[in-house]
């Protein structure tokens, strides 16, 4: 394992009754990017601010590279932070931003006016370095956040909800401009989003939060593809995961779930030890893993057909599988959709199994990355 | 805004076709609901500004027995081509005397009330016990009367008063300080006056401009390591510079105005220790009833401090004309 760069063990926040952190540990190791994902309210900002050192944990430690950080001041941790409303000084010109953090240093003004060529030129606001901030569209701004930032060299960079402010053209390329930033730098960089799709491109790893507690962190692919629990599954994904009632059961020494006249068989792997057949569970599949099956195909199962959606090259086919409802994403004009029914097959081991009441994963299965 | 320099504005305006007055015409509305203020205006305001500035030019006194004989008198009098402005300015050394006064003691209890108000504003950005209290408190002189100001000051300054027994306190033998009666202590009796009146409008002004300040570049120039006093310099004050700058605009044209207070405390003496330009005009208009001086006395003032109001205003004239 390569070098961890910033540990949080066991980080905890209350505000009064408030638990705001909840006894959250995480790991980031050199180099990676890191997201933090969380509906708003989730504790993801109070992550950030105790990292930065603007407030101070209730328990728990932060290390950067392996030493408490807990006492040192914010100036001195040597970290990053640009705001979701960039922040940046708007009585003082470009240049005069990107030197803020230079002159606090007391670095020599030749060496400042080198790091700012340099940084400026990087950012591509070499052009703008004698306007003021009110002259700047957002993402130019966002630009001079970040290069005001990077011009002091952190050890990590934070960035909290950095696409949020920016309209949709803007994102791609900004997003772009972050990953590029991230390949030239090798920064060590966390991301602090509600955005689902921000996380998954941008990060390698994802921190999925709620209500302060940390759900899940693990790799993009696996956080998409093997929620941890019925949360990470309902957050992740567009259209969002199907959840399917039912009952465990064996059916010719497979396991399945049934629910009135559907059955789903679900793929290989450890159940948890005090699940049995008969307990109530709930499915989990996403739509683009389920795929028309072929006559002969041994995993296939039949639900009905509720309402068919051509959308262009894909076809989105609402189907009910006891009481719930499965959408599935099927190629525009195959005629198998034209029926009452319709028989599915799970792609691979895409078939999460959660406990009815707490949503927790139950079955360990998967190729994980 | 409507160019019509070029064009005369003709073709604009359509002149092809006759205009009529439309009563309907909603374009009318914000001029006919105006009106009243403006007539207002023309009769409180505008029509003595030009009576005092014509009977600033003559000798005019009033002696004519009768209003409207007397009011008749001005537009007979001769126009004697400034020979007032003249006088005061280089033959009247109290006048200017006054004026200088007038400048330090404004520019003292000015910079005296912002560094106290801003001092305390700062402190109530954190939580103390009796806050509620204390923040009312702190409010209550800028509600006073000036005259009430004034008398409550004459009689703490009197020489055998309470200000002398808590020095005699402190000093541990009575003092007996001539607060009124001393040129330079009258002076200082003056501005602690003032300021104790009017630090109160500096400290609510200063606090809701601190509140307004953000909070994001403040936690930026933390995380890039500035100090509390690196910040207060480079990001809150440069935050707050319209906020001051209008506090300053709006305690400048009131300080140049002081007179209840200062009359009742030393009616501008001993001598003319403590006269200022509202005390001078003053006697010189209602004492030695010479109402040409002072409406030419007057008018220097008036055009000094919409000068001076001009140039403090320049530097955020564009962001509040322009709204950015």
């Amino acid at each position: 394992m390569a070098n961890i760069k910033l540990e949080l063990v066991n980080l905890r926040k209350e505000f009064g009754d408030l638990v705001a952190v909840d006894d959250v540990s995480i790991a980031i190791e050199e180099s990676e990017t890191m997201a933090l994902l969380g509906p708003s309210g989730c504790g993801k900002s109070t992550i950030l601010n105790m990292i930065v050192g603007l407030e101070a944990p209730t328990s728990g430690d932060i290390l950067i590279d392996g030493k408490s950080v807990l006492n040192v001041p914010p100036g001195d941790r040597n970290i990053g932070l640009v705001f979701q409303d960039y922040a940046v000084f708007t009585h003082m010109t470009v240049r005069s931003n990107l030197a803020y953090g230079l002159k606090v240093r007391k670095m020599k003004q030749p060496e400042i006016d080198r790091e700012i060529a340099k940084v400026s030129e990087f950012l591509s606001i070499t052009h703008q370095l004698d306007r003021k901030p009110d002259e700047l569209g957002a993402s130019e701004l966002q630009r001079v956040a970040i290069g005001r930032t990077l011009v002091t060299n952190p050890e990590i960079l934070l960035l909290d909800e950095p696409l949020s402010n920016l309209e949709a053209a803007m994102r791609n390329q900004m997003r772009r401009e972050l990953r590029r930033i991230q390949a030239d730098t090798g920064q060590t960089i966390i991301y602090v989003t509600h955005d689902q799709i921000e996380a998954l491109s941008l990060a390698h790893r994802i921190a999925v939060m709620d209500f302060g507690a940390l759900q899940q962190y693990d790799t993009a692919h696996n956080v998409y593809q093997y929620p941890a629990n019925r949360f990470v599954g309902s957050f992740l994904g567009n259209p969002p995961m199907n959840f399917l009632k039912g009952k465990l059961a064996e059916d010719g020494g497979r396991r399945v779930v049934t629910s009135g006249d559907s059955t789903i068989p679900l793929p290989a792997g450890n159940l948890g030890s005090d699940v049995s057949a008969g307990a109530d569970v709930v499915v989990g599949v996403r739509p683009e893993s389920l795929s028309l099956a072929a006559a002969d195909d041994p995993g296939r199962f039949s639900v009905p057909v509720l309402a068919v959606e051509p959308q262009g090259p894909e076809t989105v086919v609402t189907a009910s599988f006891g009481d719930s409802s499965l959408k599935v994403i099927v190629p525009t004009g195959d005629p198998a959709v034209e029926r009452d029914s319709i028989d599915l097959v799970p792609v691979s081991d895409l078939v999460a199994l959660f406990d009815a009441e707490s949503g927790v994963r139950l079955l360990d299965s998967g190729d994980r990355r | 805004m409507v160019t019509n320099t070029s064009t005369g504005g003709a073709s604009t305006l359509g002149l092809g076709k006759p205009r009529r007055f439309d009563p309907n015409d909603k374009k009318y509305i914000p001029g006919l609901l105006i009106t009243p203020v403006q007539i207002l205006l023309c009769v409180m305001l505008i029509f003595p500004f030009i009576l005092e500035f014509v009977i600033s030019m003559t000798e005019w006194q009033p002696i004519y027995g009768d209003f409207w004989l007397a009011f008749t008198s001005v537009f007979t009098q001769k126009i004697n081509q400034g020979i007032n402005y003249n006088y005061l300015v280089t033959d009247e050394p109290r006048y200017l005397q006054a004026l200088g006064r007038t400048v330090i003691m404004s520019v003292i209890s000015l910079c005296l009330e912002f560094v106290i108000g801003l001092g305390l504003a700062s402190l109530f950005l954190k939580k103390f016990w009796g806050k509620r209290i204390w923040f009312t408190a702190l409010l209550t002189p800028m509600m006073i009367m000036p005259v009430v100001v004034g008398y409550t000051w004459f009689m703490l300054f009197q020489y055998n008063g309470p200000i002398n027994q808590i020095f005699g306190w402190i000093a541990f033998s009575p003092v007996n300080l001539q607060w009124l009666n001393d040129g330079t202590l009258a002076f200082i009796a003056v501005i602690v006056t003032e300021v104790w009146h009017w630090t109160p409008l500096f400290f609510l002004i200063m606090l809701s401009g601190l509140n307004a300040v953000p909070e994001n570049p403040i936690r930026a120039a933390t995380v890039l390591g500035a100090s509390n006093v690196k910040i207060f310099w480079t990001i809150i004050l440069p935050n707050m510079r319209a906020v001051i700058i209008i506090a300053f605009v709006i305690r400048g044209m009131e300080v140049v105005k002081l007179f209840d207070e200062i009359y009742l405390l030393t009616r501008g003496g001993p001598g003319t220790a403590t006269e200022t330009i509202s005390l001078y005009l003053y006697k010189l208009a209602f004492e030695d009833f010479r109402l040409a001086y002072a409406g030419s006395a007057a008018f220097i003032v008036l055009v000094i401090t919409v000068v001076l109001i001009n140039m403090m205003l320049k530097p955020i004239r564009y962001q509040l004309v322009e709204g950015r």
